[in-house]
């Protein structure tokens, strides 16, 4: 019985091993995106469709701010003057709006998935 | 200003509200005092003043995605706790039993606040730089946490209103809903650090329910809807809720039999 | 642990907030809409005004604020702007609004095609400043709900409390009544919810009453309709010892036993006169030392028999009293005494003025009682199973629940203390003194 779930445990191990290299392996495309003045620069972000893309915010602001997307199902705060890391995609071609949710009237942006 | 600090107070009260009023509602049905609550509130809030002082530090972790490892490992940790609470309140009221409902119950309370209120920490000390966006902001927290609180009261009050046997199981299928919940957004944390992989999404409602509404918003503080969860979400979410109704069948399961032999002794008597 | 008026309060409070703040974030939303759509009318208005301008005219930038901007172009070519540093254009040369990130600011923009000289006209407007301008407006009109919140709650408090207050007169009259005061209660002002709980506890009351009544009156009738049979067969007892030879273990056995129930009846009797109903007020003012002193002659030779030492101390105390009820409290406590102290033991009475108190005290030297007991002993019937051979000791368990009867009617509190000796119990009555009590 013991036998059988240590197989197990060993073969879920090195699947996992498997997936996490896999995910980091791969050459992710990297896209910078900048907050300053409670603004996004650039506003439109254009990704290719179905890719995994790291993106690179880095806030330039002292003040805190939260990088949301309902579309992109993404959340993330970022401190004043850090930068940060927030993996999107893959996805489906179309236009997914996010915004910082502490300045969500000016901190406006959008991705847009191109083919 | 206004509006957006609600939403964010509002999601965040509600959250942690519906767990409050659900367990408070156990610890009334134990004739237990409340001061396990106090003691996971202070817990709750000193743990989210650390967790907001340090966040700067925190988010570099991991190659910057501290962030999300931190929360999912305290949203994780919190479905746990539940099904550990299910299993040690549906069993027998042995004294090592009681205290492990009362760790249950204090630590899962304090890892919701925390990770909840570090997030209101952080949004406060941004607005409290600009006077401008302060009265506006303040406003729409008391609204928010007025809303909020609210509905964990009325939510307390009226699951007393159910028949007295229907209580436990209601209170039960609620933290089974809000484990499930947890482990969900956990893993949606993970996929967005790219420890998990990422999967296809398994709908979208998002034309029927909009997550940027006002439902949209009190659905996914109280069941953690979501307009386009990944397949991987759904199974998290799923093993959440199973794993809360399991623990709990497992743990009523282990008194009856407990009890059957108490029964035959008092026959032989 | 729940309260009807925790649970009032904060669940009218709870409806009161939800109701309240949903119905003012609606408002909100629909306030923003509103000035979103005024503002944005406002900009319509502006970019025609600038299209009805002449070139000449629209050089200067008509107002220093730099909340607006705006770009004229005419077949490409930059022919106006309101900063110089803005000769790209701000947005995509469609007409309609939009938004736009320019100068560090986000704008909302709007392009307007002028048909007459075949210009087109950009004019923007900072989106912060127009939405702060609006929101605080708005938030002005939110706030006093949100204040007005507590209010509510410190009104609602106070109207709860005030409408549970019959309830709590009822539970406050109810905790205040003496354990044996079975007299109606009247609230003044009844509200018709109570009127019924108020009718049953009366009515209950009323029921116990007679019950105690009728068990009293049975009691002391069927202690009284005993009494000539004992008489009788006490009579025929005596007839019958010259007939049985001595030593009949029988006899003997037959004799006890009577002697027992006569002894049952008289207490019996005395318990019932002792009740406050059938006491008689013959209050006299009298001397406890030489009641004592009298009770301990007549009851000399019960002590004598068991070799203990009883012994009188303290000077004269006088209370206000009924010499026959305190002769027989007098007596009970020495029985008592007598009966729980092993022989050779000994037995104190004292009487002395204590503060504000005539201080009547019997201490004994027998093996006591736990202090956990202390409130049985008054009980009627009660005989403490500690006491070892308490089947040998005769009495009925009436004595003690005589003398608290008898304490009780003159005023006086009964306590029970360890004794002065190594071991025993210390009974203690304490009668409210007399002016000169004391001599």
């Amino acid at each position: 019985m013991t036998r059988i779930i240590r197989y197990y445990l060993r073969f879920a191990l090195a699947t996992l091993c498997i997936l996490l290299a896999q995910t980091s392996m791969a050459g992710t495309p990297v896209i910078e995106l900048r907050i300053k003045d409670h603004l996004f620069f650039p506003e439109t972000l254009e990704i290719p469709a179905d890719t995994k893309v790291k993106l690179l915010v880095i806030n330039e602001d002292p003040t805190p701010e939260e990088f949301e997307s309902y579309e992109l199902n993404r959340e993330k705060v970022i401190p004043g003057n850090r930068k940060t890391v927030i993996f999107i995609g893959p996805l489906p071609q179309g236009e997914y709006p996010f915004f910082g949710e502490f300045y969500p009237k000016t901190a406006q942006g959008k991705v847009v998935v191109t083919p | 200003m206004f509006l957006n600090s609600v939403v964010l107070i509002l999601q965040e009260i509600l959250e942690a509200a519906l767990l409050v009023s659900v367990l408070m509602v156990f610890s009334r049905l134990d004739e237990r005092r409340p001061y396990w609550l106090l003691t996971a509130l202070s817990a709750g809030f000193a743990g989210s003043l650390l967790l907001s002082l340090n966040m700067a530090n925190v988010s570099e972790w991991f190659d910057y995605v501290g962030q999300e490892v931190v929360n999912a490992s305290m949203q994780y940790a919190i479905t746990l706790l539940l099904a550990l609470f299910a299993f040690s309140m549906s069993g027998d009221r042995s004294p090592g039993r009681q205290r492990l409902v009362t760790i249950c119950m204090v630590a899962s309370v304090a890892f919701s606040l925390t990770r909840e209120s570090a997030e209101v920490f952080i949004y406060i000390e941004g607005v409290l730089s600009q006077p401008s966006h302060l009265q506006p902001t303040l406003t729409g927290a008391g609204i928010g946490a007025g809303i909020g609180i609210s509905v964990g009261i009325l939510l307390y009050y009226s699951l007393f209103w159910l028949p007295r046997c229907w209580i436990t199981s209601c209170c039960l299928l609620l933290l089974a809903l809000i484990a499930g919940n947890m482990s969900s957004q956990a893993t949606l944390l993970l996929t967005q650090a790219d420890w998990l992989p990422p999967t296809a999404i398994l709908w979208d409602s998002g034309h029927w329910l909009p997550e940027n509404s006002i439902p949209g918003h009190l659905l996914y503080a109280l069941v953690g809807y979501e307009a386009t969860p990944s397949v991987l979400q759904g199974v998290a979410y799923a093993a959440g809720i199973i794993l809360v109704a399991l623990m709990g069948w497992l743990g009523s399961r282990q008194r009856h039999l407990k009890r059957q032999p108490l029964l035959a002794d008092r026959k032989e008597d | 642990m729940s309260s009807i008026r925790l649970f009032l309060i904060a669940s009218i409070l709870a409806i009161l907030t939800l109701f309240n703040f949903v119905a003012a974030l609606q408002g909100y939303q629909a306030s923003l809409r509103e000035a979103e759509q005024l503002f944005d009318n406002q900009l319509y208005q502006t970019a025609k005004l600038i299209a009805n301008l002449h070139t000449e005219q629209i050089q200067t930038p008509p107002s220093p604020q730099n909340n607006l901007a705006y770009q004229v172009w005419h077949n490409n070519q930059l022919i106006a702007t309101s900063a110089p540093s803005l000769r790209q254009p701000i947005i995509e040369l469609l007409p309609g609004f939009d938004h736009a990130n320019f100068n560090g600011y986000r704008w909302r923009t709007l392009v307007f095609y002028d048909d007459n000289h075949n210009n087109w006209i950009i004019v923007a407007e900072r989106s912060d400043l127009r939405y702060m301008l609006a929101e605080s407006v708005i938030t002005q009109a939110v706030l006093p709900i949100l204040l007005g919140i507590p209010l509510a709650g410190l009104l609602i408090w106070l109207i709860v409390s005030r409408g549970l207050k019959p309830l709590r007169d009822l539970s406050e009259q109810l905790k205040n009544k003496q354990a044996n005061d079975l007299t109606p209660i009247a609230i003044p002002d009844l509200k018709s919810e109570l009127k019924q709980v108020n009718h049953s506890i009366n009515a209950l009351m009323r029921r116990l009453g007679s019950a105690l009544d009728r068990e009293k009156r049975f009691t002391a009738d069927a202690a009284h309709e005993l009494r000539t049979p004992i008489s009788a067969l006490k009579v025929q007892l005596h007839n019958l010892r010259e007939e049985v030879p001595q030593g009949n273990e029988a006899f003997a056995q037959l004799e006890a036993g009577v002697e027992r129930m006569q002894h049952l009846v008289e207490q019996l009797l005395s318990l019932y006169r002792s009740t406050p109903e059938e006491f008689s007020h013959q209050m006299t003012r009298l001397n406890l030392y030489e009641l004592a002193q009298e009770v301990i002659a007549n009851q000399h030779h019960d002590f004598e028999k068991c070799n203990q030492l009883l012994e009188l101390e303290g000077d004269n105390c006088f209370v206000e009293g009924d010499p026959f009820a305190l002769t027989t409290l007098l007596q009970n406590l020495l029985s008592n005494a007598n009966k729980y102290t092993p022989p050779g033991g000994q037995i104190r009475v004292t009487t002395e003025a204590v503060g504000g108190h005539i201080c009547l005290k019997v201490e004994d030297s027998g093996p006591g009682i736990s202090p956990t007991d202390y409130s049985k002993v008054f009980e009627r019937f009660q005989r403490l199973s500690h006491i070892k051979d308490v089947a040998a000791v005769q009495g009925c368990g009436l004595g003690l629940t005589i003398v608290k009867h008898i304490a009780d009617l003159h005023n006086a509190r009964t306590s029970i203390a360890p004794s002065s000796f190594d071991t025993g119990t210390a009974f203690i009555i304490l009668f409210p003194r007399t002016p000169d009590s004391h001599d």
